[in-house]
């Protein structure tokens, strides 16, 4: 199951891997200290991030280089200059950047002290979800660490380059890890997204250009700068190059969080990493990149991971973390936890999001309640085009829209049996339960 | 300016404001909530959805309210997939809305029943129970918020924050539980609260003092300008059938007051709504003011005016600009120095609108040359005379008890709304208040404001300079017989 070259978990593997001595020992910040020894410019390293067509891990799969690049030429624009590293890691099955802050903080620190370097940005702000404790405690640590060491801080490592980190931890909203509802936040305010334009490049955080990354994508940049984009590009496809942490959860024999190239298949992941679905049942569908890619069904698990080959698919490669559903899971039951999700975390601004939330959330119950009507999948369609594309300030909307439309797409027979039986076809039929003497 | 295609005719837009502003400066009609043009636009509600193509990029829809005005822009306000997008928009905003339109007071000037009629679908398709949030919130003195009509629009937040700069109501919660609310629950405070019933697309925020009170097709409206400070914020005067005035609203007015008006002018319609009117006149009789022809009234007033050289005309500052010029004629004719009554300032000014000067033509009445005196001085003048004519709405009350301190010798002639029973008085007039009767005043900067007569008078009231016209020509006569 490898064959490839790994990077990302290397340091992790290490004992003790999240202190400043081990991790030194091992590489961390010798990337950094050449650069500010060489006095490389900035824009170098913007180049060569650009170049390694690195695409943001955060979901969006924004490149990395041409986000850097928007930042204003500090020559003509003297505002201060911010790096926000979005450590807000809440989409439900998705738990690769926590591994990293956990296991190798100072590898993030290298990273974003790199960005800081490369945008000229005079402080980076590390917005951590709020649950993420030992996350948050370890970064902490790791910062105090590496300022006691001239690492962080004032003048590093004796250059004239200087950058404070600063951490912030969330409170419990899936919306501050929106990139702009993730500024707002830091400014001490509610976690609604603001509108683009302006973007952060432009007016981010208190009105100066900032630039938000996903932690995963920060975690590359020190090797990119390192080996070079022509060593980045030997790994993953051509559109997507470079490895990804991929998040197994759902019903598999061992989930994890494992290092694979970009286009490697679903089918790869899930047998060759994950030991393939639990209890030796058959696999019924899986979603690819967390619960706002919609789901996809058994057939299609050859699919590459990798940005472009999912999208063809009719899902999206989000954050790289795959949901597997076994031939037990109840896809209704399955879309009624993902809509009350959004429900419950939708921030209220736009009336789309606000209202086609609630309402997905109550139209899926009351089917998983055995209350369907005979209208619902058409509303439940309806709704949803309603809710997404592009139609509100965030795409939270379109996370809530795109996985319902992917149930009544790929499953639209097991909803009508659903409302037509008034209970799940699944539980009456009873094969499963009476099989594995699970009470039905 | 910037110059783009709206619906197919080239137009020149102001690239500093958002593309709603042209749409709408042009008349292209676009339904907006959360937009408001005295605010920051948020983009939230979006329902102004338009169509855009800019260079070679394909046709997109957009939120007009934050879409910045680009040049060369080609827009469609009527594309299908504008109106199919607005279509959707309102569907959720109707989802959990209770639709008691019936019961509702703004029914009639509801944006959002206006525009779900205009481009809504005919029926609903929800089967789920609708948000049940409390209906009737107090949030202080002023304003009652009811939950559950509340479509989030967030104007009202953004009222506080922007215009008078004291933010006082927030969203609480998150998502479809989300709900506007003060700190604490504290109830709201200041002199602008109820701009907020003014804004709020729905019937969500209405005025304690306007509940229940009428159905706003009933109401006719009027320009008019309010009368509480020398501000002179514009307004509407809206009387329902009967007469009765029941609402003061704000009328937009870009170098006065904006949309906004503060709370002291809007409920000042009470005072508008007088009691006890003086219809016609009275003179001292036997058995002490007794009702009497508003001709026979005119004689006693000639008389009086002839009897007494110690003269004096005092005039309230409600008067006109126009009452003001035929004051000034009399003055001429009896030989006196005409002079206004001007209260103290009344404690309330601030930095948004209220002047503290409650003189709403001061202005005015200077230019033509009358002179301010206080109460006080315009006791001590009275004291002295023989007879004084005083003229003008509660130009009885701005003077104050005082005149029932005046000896029986000063014959007082009084032009005021109701009648002033104190020993001095010889005749009274009734007048017209300024809801009853057309004119301008001259704010404290210098700008005129009309007055609409939004509503008749009662029977048997003349008109001011009519009045003010028949004295002049009865001393006239008298002179020539003289």
């Amino acid at each position: 199951m490898s064959g490839w070259p790994t990077f990302l978990l290397e340091r992790c593997k290490l004992a003790g891997s999240h202190r400043l001595d081990v991790a030194r020992a091992n590489g961390a910040y010798d990337v950094l200290a050449k650069l500010l020894k060489d006095g490389t410019p900035p824009a170098e390293v913007i180049a060569v991030v650009k170049e390694s067509g690195l695409r943001g891990r955060g979901g969006a799969g924004f490149p990395t280089g041409l986000k850097w690049s928007f930042m204003p030429d500090p020559a003509r624009d003297s505002r201060p200059r911010y790096l926000a590293v979005n450590a807000d890691e809440s989409e439900p099955g998705t738990c690769k950047d926590r591994v990293l802050m956990e296991q190798d903080p100072h590898g993030l620190l290298e990273g974003a002290l790199i960005a800081a370097y490369a945008m000229r940005a005079e402080a980076a702000y590390v917005y951590v979800r709020g649950e993420y404790r030992t996350s948050y405690d370890r970064l902490q640590a790791a910062i105090d660490e590496a300022r006691a060491a001239g690492l962080v801080g004032e003048r590093i490592l004796g250059s004239g380059f200087s950058c404070e980190i600063h951490m912030h931890k969330g409170a419990g909203a899936y919306i501050c890890g929106e990139e702009t509802g993730l500024m707002e936040s830091l400014e001490g305010k509610r976690g609604h997204p603001r509108p683009k334009p302006p973007f952060p490049a432009g007016s981010g955080l208190w009105g100066s250009p900032t630039t938000v990354n996903n932690v995963e994508s920060i975690f590359n940049v020190p090797f990119i700068v390192a080996h070079g984009a022509a060593w980045y590009r030997t790994m993953g496809s051509e559109k997507s190059p470079g490895n990804f942490l991929c998040g197994i959860s759902g019903h598999v024999e061992r989930p994890g969080v494992y290092e694979a190239p970009l286009g490697i298949s679903a089918r790869e992941l899930l047998e060759d990493f994950a030991g393939g679905v639990w209890k030796g049942r058959a696999l019924k569908a899986w979603i690819p990149g967390g619960s706002s890619t919609g789901l996809l069904p058994a057939s299609l698990i050859d699919t590459p991971m990798d940005h472009d080959s999912l999208r063809d698919a009719g899902s999206m490669f989000g954050t790289g973390a795959m949901i597997v559903l076994d031939e037990t899971a109840c896809v209704v039951r399955a879309s009624e936890i993902l809509a009350r999700f959004y429900d419950h975390e939708s921030c209220g601004q736009c009336s789309q999001c606000r209202e086609g939330t609630q309402w997905l959330h109550q139209i899926f119950a009351r089917i998983e309640r055995g209350q369907g009507m005979a209208d619902d999948i058409d509303t439940i369609e309806s709704l949803a085009r309603g809710m997404a594309p592009a139609k509100t300030i965030c795409a939270l909307s379109d996370a809530a829209a795109i996985p319902a439309l992917a149930v009544v797409r790929h499953f639209r027979a097991e909803l009508e049996a659903h409302i037509e039986q008034g209970r799940c076809p699944l539980r009456s039929a009873g094969a499963v339960a009476a099989r594995e003497g699970v009470p039905a | 300016m910037t110059r783009i295609v709206l619906n197919g005719r080239e137009v020149e837009a102001d690239p500093k404001r958002p593309l709603i502003d042209a749409c709408r400066a042009h008349g292209q009609h676009v339904p907006t909530y959360c937009y408001h043009p005295g605010l920051t636009p948020v983009g939230s509600c979006r329902i102004c959805q338009v169509e855009v193509v800019q260079g070679e990029m394909p046709a997109r829809v957009v939120v007009a309210c934050r879409t910045p005005v680009v040049e060369g822009m080609v827009v469609d306000t009527e594309a299908p997939k504008a109106h199919e997008t607005r279509r959707e928009c309102l569907e959720f905003l109707l989802k959990n809305h209770p639709l008691d339109c019936p019961i509702c007071d703004k029914a009639g000037e509801c944006d959002l029943q206006d525009f779900s009629f205009a481009e809504g679908q005919g029926e609903g398709r929800t089967h789920e129970p609708r948000r049940e949030l409390a209906k009737r919130k107090s949030l202080g003195d002023v304003i009652v918020l009811d939950q559950e009509r509340c479509i989030l629009c967030s104007r009202c937040v953004r009222f506080f924050e922007d215009v008078t700069k004291k933010p006082q109501l927030a969203v609480a919660e998150r998502g479809a539980q989300s709900i506007i609310s003060t700190f604490a629950d504290r109830p709201l405070e200041g002199n602008y609260q109820g701009n907020i019933a003014d804004l709020c697309p729905v019937g969500a925020l209405t005025l304690k003092k306007f509940r229940f009170q009428a159905r706003v097709w009933n109401l006719f409206k009027r320009a008019s300008t309010c009368a509480e400070c020398s501000r002179g914020c514009s307004t509407t005067v809206e009387v329902l059938r009967d007469g009765e005035v029941k609402r003061f609203r704000p009328r937009y007015n870009e170098r006065v007051n904006k949309w906004w008006m503060c709370d002291v002018g809007r409920f000042a319609y009470d005072g508008a709504n007088v009691p006890d009117r003086l219809a016609g006149a009275v003179v001292r009789g036997h058995s002490g003011l007794e009702h009497t022809d508003v001709a026979d009234a005119l004689d006693s007033v000639r008389d009086v005016l002839l009897a007494n050289r110690a003269r004096a005309l005092v005039v309230s500052p409600f008067v006109t600009v126009e009452e003001g010029e035929a004051l000034l004629a009399l003055a001429k004719k009896i030989e006196v120095e005409p002079v206004f009554v001007s209260p103290k300032p009344n404690g309330l000014e601030d930095d948004l609108l209220h002047t503290g000067d409650p003189c709403p033509n001061r202005r005015g009445l200077e230019q033509l040359g009358f002179r301010a005196k206080s109460a006080e001085e315009v006791l001590a003048l009275l004291g002295e005379c023989e007879c004084a004519v005083l003229v003008g709405e509660r130009v009885a009350a701005l003077i104050g008890d005082g005149l029932r301190e005046l000896p029986a010798a000063v014959r007082l002639i009084v032009l005021d709304c109701t009648a002033l029973d104190v020993p001095a008085v010889s005749v009274c007039l009734g007048l017209a208040t300024y809801v009853e009767r057309a004119g301008h005043w001259v704010n404290v900067d210098g700008l005129r404001g009309p007055l609409g007569a939004a509503r008749r008078a009662p029977d048997g009231v003349r008109d001011t300079r009519a009045l003010l016209a028949d004295i002049e020509r009865r001393l006239s006569a008298a002179e020539v017989e003289a």
